[in-house]
């Protein structure tokens, strides 16, 4: 069974991996949207505290978004959607 | 356009080494879908419970987009849910990121609208859905939950994982019509109302809002919404509701997309389609009809990122769990009466190929082990499944088959991926430990005190 600290660089890097197709920078945007929109605040200072680590296990888009993520410090997510998805025409719905 | 022609061609040969569906089938259906008048797509959690599930649903939408099947009568895409009010919750904000109407708790402007009516501060970060909830407990750093009308020991994946989760919470309250799995970890029970017994609505899945009336008063004496707002009162909230329709009233003053929603409407009407509106106040049978919410329509660009569950020498198997129609889900509301005679038990579907490999006869115990955990069920050898495929519902606590599924979930929902899990299925003499200890706590979990022995 997968820590927590496991479970939250898996699923960083899972959502990463399938918005890869758009692009590496686009995808980076996509994830950090992501995580921003569906991730509680606790989540995301623990993936922060993470990739702050060494060999963290990190992909490259994730390990972007979550730098993107912390310099914009968890952007509004309703707005970083909506402007996302006017800039490019690619991103994300919420599929639930 | 060539570029995507060609590879749809060899897409559709090359899927039929998978699939096993002839590529100039899967052609004639893909050609008549695109152009044989109006078409439809409905899909069910064979889509959803994968770790491709939003993909394939954002896929099922660009096909739909693409040859014009959306928009008007007769056409569209249409989930069939798992459960009956599946799109009445999710319509009510029942995830964790969202208000009713679909709208997110960062919005400022639908989180003003809710913390004026209620007179309270709201939290604009989302919360957490149910598998980071159980890390949290088991971190020590989320303590409580209130489950109503859901058995998550029995119908989540990785029963272990839940368990541990439950078991590190201090104060674990559920709400149901009996003592389900789950209750075993409960610190407080209180108990639910059926259908018959309150005034309500479901919502079906093309938006219609359905009245469900009482024909009973309730046995345990409250209905759900009742027993709600008594423990809110307890908490010294000052929940004055009268009836489920001034519930309903809020609902309407808060959600734009409920706004003509009415008891007295739905009375009339019999059924709305939302979203009722003033411009719509009868519903809206159908949607998109000019265009979409957004304007235009936005093609997803969706990629097949393969699951991380393989098989392998040790799991060669694949393991796909479902439902059958005698029972409700994972059987709290139909192991119950004599009507489980139609399934008394959870059978391990299996090929003859596969089973004479494993030299397993039809009705023999087999355990099947997955990297989560292990279980034994009796074997079903049947060509209804291929070979290569194992298959099992989840209708009975005893099987314990959630205990095989794994923590892998849809990139984007987190829905639990029950389709795929790698398994081995081998001969078995009986029940595994888990299920003997699961038992012994069952029945040590429903000792009831006789009636008339004083307390010490």
């Amino acid at each position: 069974m997968m820590s927590t600290a496991e479970r939250l660089v898996y699923m960083a890097n899972q959502i990463a991996r399938n918005f890869a197709a758009i692009g590496q920078e686009a995808a980076a945007a996509a994830t950090a949207d992501h995580l921003a929109s569906f991730w509680d605040p606790r989540m995301r200072q623990q993936i922060f505290a993470l990739a702050d680590a060494q060999n963290n296990g990190l992909e490259p888009i994730a390990a972007m978004a979550i730098a993107l993520l912390k310099k914009h410090n968890a952007p509004s997510p309703q707005t970083g959607a909506t402007v996302f998805a006017g800039a490019d025409g690619a991103g994300h719905d919420d599929a639930g | 356009m060539g570029g995507l022609r060609w590879r749809s061609a060899s897409l559709a040969r090359g899927s039929a080494a998978v699939t096993g569906v002839d590529p100039e089938a899967l052609r004639a259906a893909a050609r008549l879908y695109a152009t044989g008048g109006n078409a439809a797509i409905y899909y069910g959690l064979g889509v959803t419970e994968h770790s491709q599930g939003s993909s394939t649903v954002m896929a099922i939408a660009n096909l739909a987009m693409a040859t014009g099947n959306v928009g008007r009568e007769g056409v569209g895409v249409n989930p069939l849910r798992g459960q009956n009010n599946v799109q009445g919750a999710c319509d009510m904000g029942s995830f964790p990121h969202e208000f009713s109407g679909y709208r997110h708790v960062s919005d400022p402007e639908a989180r003003a609208l809710f913390e004026k009516a209620w007179g309270a501060t709201l939290d604009h970060e989302p919360g957490l859905r149910i598998p980071n909830m159980l890390d949290a407990a088991t971190d020590g750093v989320f303590k409580a939950l209130f489950i109503q009308g859901e058995d998550i020991l029995q119908s989540d994946p990785n029963t272990s994982h839940v368990a541990a989760g439950l078991a590190a919470m201090e104060c674990v309250v559920v709400q149901d019509l009996f003592l389900n799995e789950t209750a075993n970890y409960a610190h407080v029970f209180l108990p639910g109302s059926t259908f018959l017994e309150k005034d309500g609505t479901f919502t079906n899945a093309e938006r219609r809002i359905q009245m469900v009336r009482q024909v009973m008063p309730p046995r345990n004496g409250y209905a759900d919404w009742e027993i709600v707002q008594l423990v809110a009162r307890a908490m010294e909230l000052d929940w004055n509701y009268r009836h489920p329709s001034e519930i309903m009233d809020e609902i309407a003053a808060l959600t734009p997309t409920f706004a003509k929603v009415s008891y007295a409407a739905l009375d009339r009407e019999g059924s709305l389609q939302w979203p009722a509106t003033e411009t719509a106040p009868l519903g809206t049978p159908t949607m998109h009809l000019d265009q979409f919410v957004r304007g235009r329509g936005r093609f997803v660009v969706t990629d097949y990122v393969a699951t991380d569950e393989k098989t392998g020498p040790r799991f060669p198997l694949l393991l796909t769990t479902g439902r059958i129609l005698s029972h409700y889900n994972v059987g709290a509301q139909t192991r119950r009466t004599e009507n489980v005679a139609w399934h008394p038990e959870d059978r391990l579907e299996i090929h003859p190929h596969d089973a004479e490999n494993r030299g397993l006869h039809d009705g023999q115990w087999v355990t099947l082990r997955s990297r989560a955990g292990e279980t034994t069920l009796r074997a079903l050898i049947t060509e209804r499944v291929a070979p290569g495929v194992v298959y099992t519902t989840f209708h009975h606590p005893s099987t314990q088959a959630n205990v095989i599924t794994t923590d892998f979930s849809d990139w984007a929902t987190n829905c639990p991926e029950y389709k795929v899990t790698a398994v081995q299925v081998s001969p078995s003499n009986g029940p595994s430990e888990w299920q003997e200890s699961y038992q012994a706590q069952t029945e040590r979990s429903r000792r009831i005190e006789p009636h008339g022995v004083a307390a010490e």
